[in-house]
């Protein structure tokens, strides 16, 4: 698409920066973000026809056929949702923490949301999909809290260091996770189910309770974006630009971590995505923070929604959850950035 | 030139010797000893002794203390020979052997790294072993266990120093290595514990957080052996590492290999790790702590390894005393306990270097 375009400006200077790029990335994603829409909804277990899709989209489709596409929509719509909590958390957290390691999956959110879930489970009888997923949200953004004071106290925030403290608070909420499971089988059953991150077997009732979050976070996230790209040339630039770096900081973090956890809660810990669209989004759409959350926002149910499709026809008729998928694609490539690394990080 | 000499020689002939005896073996070997670190090993020696004694005696089933010297010594019959034989000796036994494992390990292992998160918790060999363990115990049912364990930490480990690119020397790299290389592990293991049944998963779970309930003699007799034929390895490698630790070129000069020094630790290391694996499943943090503690006994300098072997055998039995004894939870593998108390003293480890700017 890029080359057409410059090649259609012929001898003027390649269109590289400013509104054109802006508008052919975001069109671009668009269009991809249709792409794994159609993915979803066809691929699976039986595997639709591109006509078939449209005619049951249209109406025409035979009751069958509109059976098995519709039962494709609500893992579609919450891997929408994810995507978007997902990507634009891992964005806002790279560029706040300047970070671009910062995963919420490294920072004990996903551990904090299942010591959460197993505790609601097993001691205060809560049951069914949507009363245990609200309890995911206020663990995550407890354990996100502390990994971040433990992480941040002392002179300097360094990367090493708010990965070992997600380490250790992760350690510990686990050993409490499985203490619990381990005693209690029913709490084992829908611990097990839960934590392996995965869109299938669930419904709409994961999708309502999360939204708000989702819709929320995403909007303070485009407020925020102007501010953070004057936090990007350091903090003194940035105050004397009229922003407060402490300020921002704390939102951009807190907004990061209501993301995740909306995202943990609806379809359990999925790993790498919050690390890997962000890295994407900037190599393609450059780096201004306004231009980053949309993409990031575009781009991030593309992945996951890709992700997914890849789960349900590798192991066909079994499922691989979307989870293990992105793990297997993204920890390869954290430790292809490992050699990059400047000295001891 | 005179008074470098002076400054450089401050110990004449005549001067007292300083305070450490050899133990002498013949012409050729001689052991340094220090006295206070007689002491310090004596000490925790007695203290794993009071352990054991307690993991045997206490509880509804324990021996009568009085009837323990004649039960050990003179052959035990009835309910005594089955506490003895069966339930609590041989987890005993293999309790302390996996723990000493573990201290060994670690300590080798963060003397070749300089650097005190080198354990194989860390780095990811122990949700490598546990991965592998899941794979066969999904796909190759009928393979033991361990042998899948002691494959999958090996895999982790190459996996590591491959892509850190500069081998396990920098710590930074290290850990996040690690991390990478523990996401893709757990995404095994949380499949397989998905995919199978119920009790299968929970088996399987258990396992993978450690346990040494209900291990037999031959569990024992596996991880001790694994332990007394690497014990004088390490003993060997001990001496090249602590010369190590003056750097590179001094070692060299002082005629031991850096290089060759370095591998061989780590391949001890690993090997005592997985033989410890493969016999209790991957205990959390033992092995990152009783170097530490170790060390923080004696603060000196140089790889404590007898003092951390009996740190970690310590440590791996009191863990599991908790475990049987403790009315919280009925009888969970002692890998639980270990993480959680791993996890504070980690976290407390943590903000204490951070306080001093020096990680």
């Amino acid at each position: 698409m890029t080359t057409s375009v410059t090649s259609r400006t012929g001898g003027t200077a390649p269109v590289r920066s400013g509104a054109a790029r802006s508008v052919l990335c975001l069109v671009g994603a668009l269009v991809l973000l249709v792409l794994a829409l159609f993915a979803s909804v066809m691929f699976g277990n039986m595997s639709n026809s591109f006509g078939d899709v449209l005619d049951v989209l249209s109406g025409d489709g035979d009751s069958y056929l509109t059976t098995v596409v519709e039962s494709r929509y609500p893992r579609t719509v919450l891997g929408v949702l994810a995507g978007v909590c997902l990507a634009v958390s891992g964005t806002l957290m790279q560029g706040v923490t300047r970070n671009p390691l910062a995963d919420p999956g490294l920072l004990g959110i996903n551990a904090g949301a299942a010591a959460s879930i197993v505790a609601a489970t097993a001691f205060l009888g809560a049951s069914g999909q949507s009363e245990t997923m609200g309890w995911a949200l206020p663990g995550a953004l407890l354990s996100g809290v502390f990994v971040h004071l433990l992480g941040s106290a002392g002179s300097s925030t360094s990367l090493v260091r708010l990965v070992l403290a997600g380490a250790v608070l992760t350690a510990v909420l686990t050993a409490f996770v499985q203490a619990v499971t381990l005693s209690r089988p029913q709490v084992f059953d829908s611990y097990r189910y839960w934590v392996v991150g995965a869109f299938g077997g669930r419904d709409f009732s994961a999708f309502w309770p999360v939204l708000p979050f989702a819709v929320v976070g995403l909007l303070v996230a485009l407020v925020l974006a102007p501010s953070l790209n004057s936090l990007a040339l350091g903090d003194e630039s940035a105050t004397s630009l009229g922003t407060n770096p402490a300020v921002i900081r704390g939102t951009g973090l807190l907004t990061a971590t209501v993301l995740s956890a909306a995202a943990t809660a609806a379809v359990g810990p999925i790993a790498f995505v919050g690390l890997a669209v962000p890295h994407i989004v900037r190599a393609v759409g450059g780096v201004d923070f306004r231009m980053q959350v949309l993409l990031a926002a575009l781009t991030g149910p593309s992945l996951l929604l890709f992700a997914d499709v890849i789960g349900r026809i590798l192991l066909r008729p079994q499922e691989l959850m979307v989870g293990v998928v992105t793990a297997f694609v993204g920890a390869p490539a954290l430790l292809l950035a490992v050699r990059r690394m400047k000295g001891g990080a | 030139m005179s008074t470098d000499l002076r400054k450089a020689a401050p110990a004449p002939a005549d001067s007292p010797r300083p305070p450490r005896g050899y133990l002498r073996v013949g012409n050729r070997i001689a052991l340094p000893v220090q006295r206070s670190s007689v002491v310090v090993v004596l000490c925790a020696l007695a203290a794993l002794l009071v352990a054991a004694v307690l993991t045997l005696t206490l509880g509804r089933l324990g021996i009568r203390l009085t009837d323990l010297p004649s039960a050990v010594f003179g052959g035990a019959e009835g309910k005594d020979a089955f506490v003895l034989n069966r339930l609590r000796g041989p987890r005993l036994v293999t309790g302390i052997a996996t723990g000493a494992a573990f201290g060994l390990s670690g300590t080798l292992f963060q003397t070749v790294t300089r650097n005190p998160l080198g354990s194989p918790d860390i780095i990811g060999l122990s949700t490598g072993a546990g991965a592998g363990a899941a794979a066969f115990a999904l796909l190759l049912p009928g393979v033991p266990v361990w042998i899948g364990a002691v494959l999958g930490a090996v895999g982790a480990m190459a996996l590591v120093y491959v892509s850190t690119g500069t081998g396990f020397r920098n710590p930074g790299r290290l850990v996040v290595a690690g991390i990478g290389v523990a996401a893709i592990s757990t995404a095994v293991i949380q499949y397989v514990v998905y995919v199978v049944e119920r009790d299968a998963a929970t088996s399987l779970t258990a396992y993978l957080n450690g346990s040494l309930a209900a291990r037999s003699w031959s569990d024992a007799t596996t991880i001790w052996v694994v332990l007394l034929a690497t014990a004088p390895l390490c003993a060997l490698v001990s001496r090249h590492l602590a010369v190590g630790e003056m750097g590179d070129e001094i070692s060299a000069s002082l005629g031991s290999d850096p290089g060759r020094t370095r591998t061989a630790a780590v391949v001890l290391s690993i090997v005592l790790a997985a033989g410890a694996v493969t016999v209790a499943g991957p205990i959390a943090f033992v092995a990152l702590i009783a170097p530490q503690v170790a060390r923080r006994i004696t603060r000196g300098a140089g790889p404590r390894l007898l003092l951390s072997a009996l740190t970690g055998a310590l440590l791996l039995v009191l863990a599991d005393l908790a475990a049987q004894q403790l009315p919280l939870f009925d009888d969970l593998p002692v890998g639980i306990y270990t993480m959680a108390v791993g996890g504070l003293y980690l976290g407390y480890l943590l903000t204490r270097e951070w306080r001093r700017g020096s990680l």
